[in-house]
């Protein structure tokens, strides 16, 4: 016969078991969380790499970048001509619409976008959540390494297209260096 | 010389029968709405005579975000983002579906990694529904302890799946033809150790409540879903196989890596509240499992890739297909109609819990209202897949 009250004695029980390990609680103001790299907290602008090539603002499901720009010419140096370049105004990301996909980051082809593990950035008033390009650029900074990949899978293509650049003799290579720009993990 | 006088004061007060007896007047009982957001509430509308519920009816919509509409003007990647949305508990799972219903129109092969990891990170995903109703019916029941024990768990996978994937939540790690990236390098061991500790500390759970007097008496014979009920209105998953409906599609459909694993389908013929929960804890145990066998493969693969790469704008081919998985909830349905353009031109969305609730119209009827908190509770739905 089972003795009344014994399935709320096993659960007590477990509770002073509990009770004798340490709190798994983590006291988040003063213990701030350890994220990992891919996390998506606040996506980071890297102004110098956009071209204002309107990608990410096309792609984005909710349309909650929004991008100006205006052409600047730059003058025409001995024995060239004068070029245009596109000069960026405005880049603002509304983070009460943004969905935190990171279908933005994906598409951008220059490596202009990137995702920071920060979450700190709540206001008071929604219209406070649109942050702009001055804002976004201070995220770069936390902005952290892609991790390594896993042993089993390949390596990416463009990492197999460096190594044979690097590889070629020094003259063959152009002469123009490419600037020096964050690996690409996971471009196409 | 004296006489006795029936006396009858608020509501109804005047109404006094024929028989000098207080007639009563059955009463409409709104309960909700609340939040939508909210876990677990559902507007219902019940008549009441007495405590005893004598006719009920979940009015559904308060959270309708006309997803199937927003899906047709969005690419196959957009859709992704929202289509992990509705059920908010099994993101991945929600993911899976849209991606294998692109890939068999586009006749497209995923490499095997791929497969496996997104068994993989299926059943984890599935613990982490199943975790979460674990820890929430025993508190609409009155026991608030659970919860604690099963957050703690849901945090040690969540923390699996954010390293990989980025989300907690809404992972956004399918894509069309594989997975968005490859896993961090040693990734599969702290999954593992995930999976273990998550094992290994289940039975606290277990134990707080499987034998608790009052829970057993709050949940036995309450609410039970025959089998004939399950046909009737479709009801699927966890619920179904807990009034003795032996259908799993994992089992008896294999998508992705299924058909590889030996899938043990998690029964019982009670039908009641109490076989529904226990169904959901030991589906937990087996997905674990499954998650283990998971990574053995994926240790003994070859190298390989983990995703295909896309041509700029993905097109599918003129068409239709639809495309059902084992949800956690039950079974979850893409039904794609595509005209040959880079958006769908339908994308009809079968979701486990619209089907699952129905039933409750002919579930609460009879039923106490102190049981309609159990009942409504063990049905184990998400708003969001009902209102989509």
């Amino acid at each position: 016969m089972k003795i009344p009250g014994a399935g709320l004695a096993k659960g007590l029980t477990v509770t002073m078991r509990t009770m004798t390990k340490r709190s798994v609680t983590q006291q988040y103001p003063e213990v701030k969380p350890e994220l990992p790299p891919r996390s998506r907290g606040v996506i980071a602008l890297l102004e110098e790499n956009c071209t204002v090539c309107m990608l990410c603002a096309r792609e984005c499901p909710d349309w909650c970048i929004y991008i100006d720009s205006h052409k600047e010419t730059i003058p025409a140096p001995p024995g060239g001509r004068e070029r245009q370049r596109n000069v960026l105004d405005r880049f603002d990301i509304d983070f009460s619409l943004c969905m935190y996909c990171g279908i933005c980051i994906e598409v951008c082809p220059f490596d202009a976008l990137f995702w920071s593990p920060e979450f700190e950035y709540s206001e008071l008033d929604i219209r406070d959540l649109t942050h702009g390009k001055d804002r976004l650029g201070e995220w770069m900074a936390t902005v952290p390494a892609p991790p390594a990949h896993d042993g089993h899978g390949v390596r990416p293509k463009e990492v197999d297209a460096a190594l044979k650049a690097l590889d070629k003799p020094a003259r063959e290579r152009p002469a123009r260096k490419p600037a020096p720009g964050p690996e690409s993990e996971d471009a196409g | 010389m004296t006489t006795e006088r029936m006396v009858a004061i608020g509501a109804g007060g005047d109404l006094v029968g024929p028989d000098d007896r207080l007639a009563t007047a059955d009463m409409v009982l709104n309960i909700g709405p609340q939040h939508p957001s909210t876990h677990g509430v559902l507007r219902l509308q019940i008549v009441l005579d007495g405590e005893r519920i004598v006719r009920a009816e979940p009015i559904v919509g308060y959270m309708h975000r006309g997803a199937e509409k927003l899906f047709e003007v969005r690419d196959y990647r957009q859709i992704i983002v929202l289509a992990n949305r509705h059920d908010w508990l099994s993101a991945f799972a929600n993911e899976l579906g849209v991606v294998l219903a692109v890939e068999r129109m586009l006749g497209m092969e995923v490499p095997v990694r791929a497969v496996w990891v997104r068994t993989l990170l299926a059943e984890m995903n599935r613990v982490l529904n199943h975790l979460m109703f674990l820890g929430s019916y025993p508190i609409e029941l009155g026991a608030i302890t659970p919860i604690f024990y099963a957050f703690r768990e849901r945090e040690t996978l969540q923390a699996a799946m954010e390293e990989v994937s980025g989300g907690r939540m809404h992972y956004m790690f399918n894509r069309v033809g594989g997975l968005k990236e490859e896993l961090p390098a040693g990734w599969t061991g702290r999954a593992r150790r995930a999976v273990d500790d998550v094992r290994r500390r289940l039975p606290d759970l277990e134990n707080l409540l499987m034998d608790n007097e009052i829970f057993r008496a709050r949940t036995r014979g309450v609410g039970v879903v025959t089998s004939e009920m399950v046909h009737g209105y479709g009801i699927s998953g966890p619920i179904a196989r807990a009034s003795g409906v032996d259908f799993d599609l994992r089992r008896d459909e294999p998508y992705l890596a299924y058909g590889d694993l030996s899938v043990p389908v998690v029964r019982r013929t009670d039908g009641d509240c109490l076989a529904r929960f226990e169904c959901l804890l030991e589906q937990a145990y087996v997905s674990l499992d499954l998650a283990d066998a998971c990574l053995d493969r994926l240790a003994a693969l070859p190298p390989g890739p983990i995703n295909t790469r896309l041509p700029k704008v993905l097109k599918v081919p003129e068409g239709s297909t639809y495309a059902w998985t084992e949800n956690p909830l039950g079974i979850n349905g893409y039904y794609l109609v595509s005209r040959g353009e880079k958006t769908p031109w339908r994308l009809k969305l079968r979701s486990a819990s619209y089907n699952n609730i129905q039933v409750l119209t002919e579930l609460l009827p009879g039923a106490l209202v102190a049981d309609m908190v159990a009942i409504l509770g063990s049905l184990f739905f998400v708003v969001g897949d009902i209102d989509k």
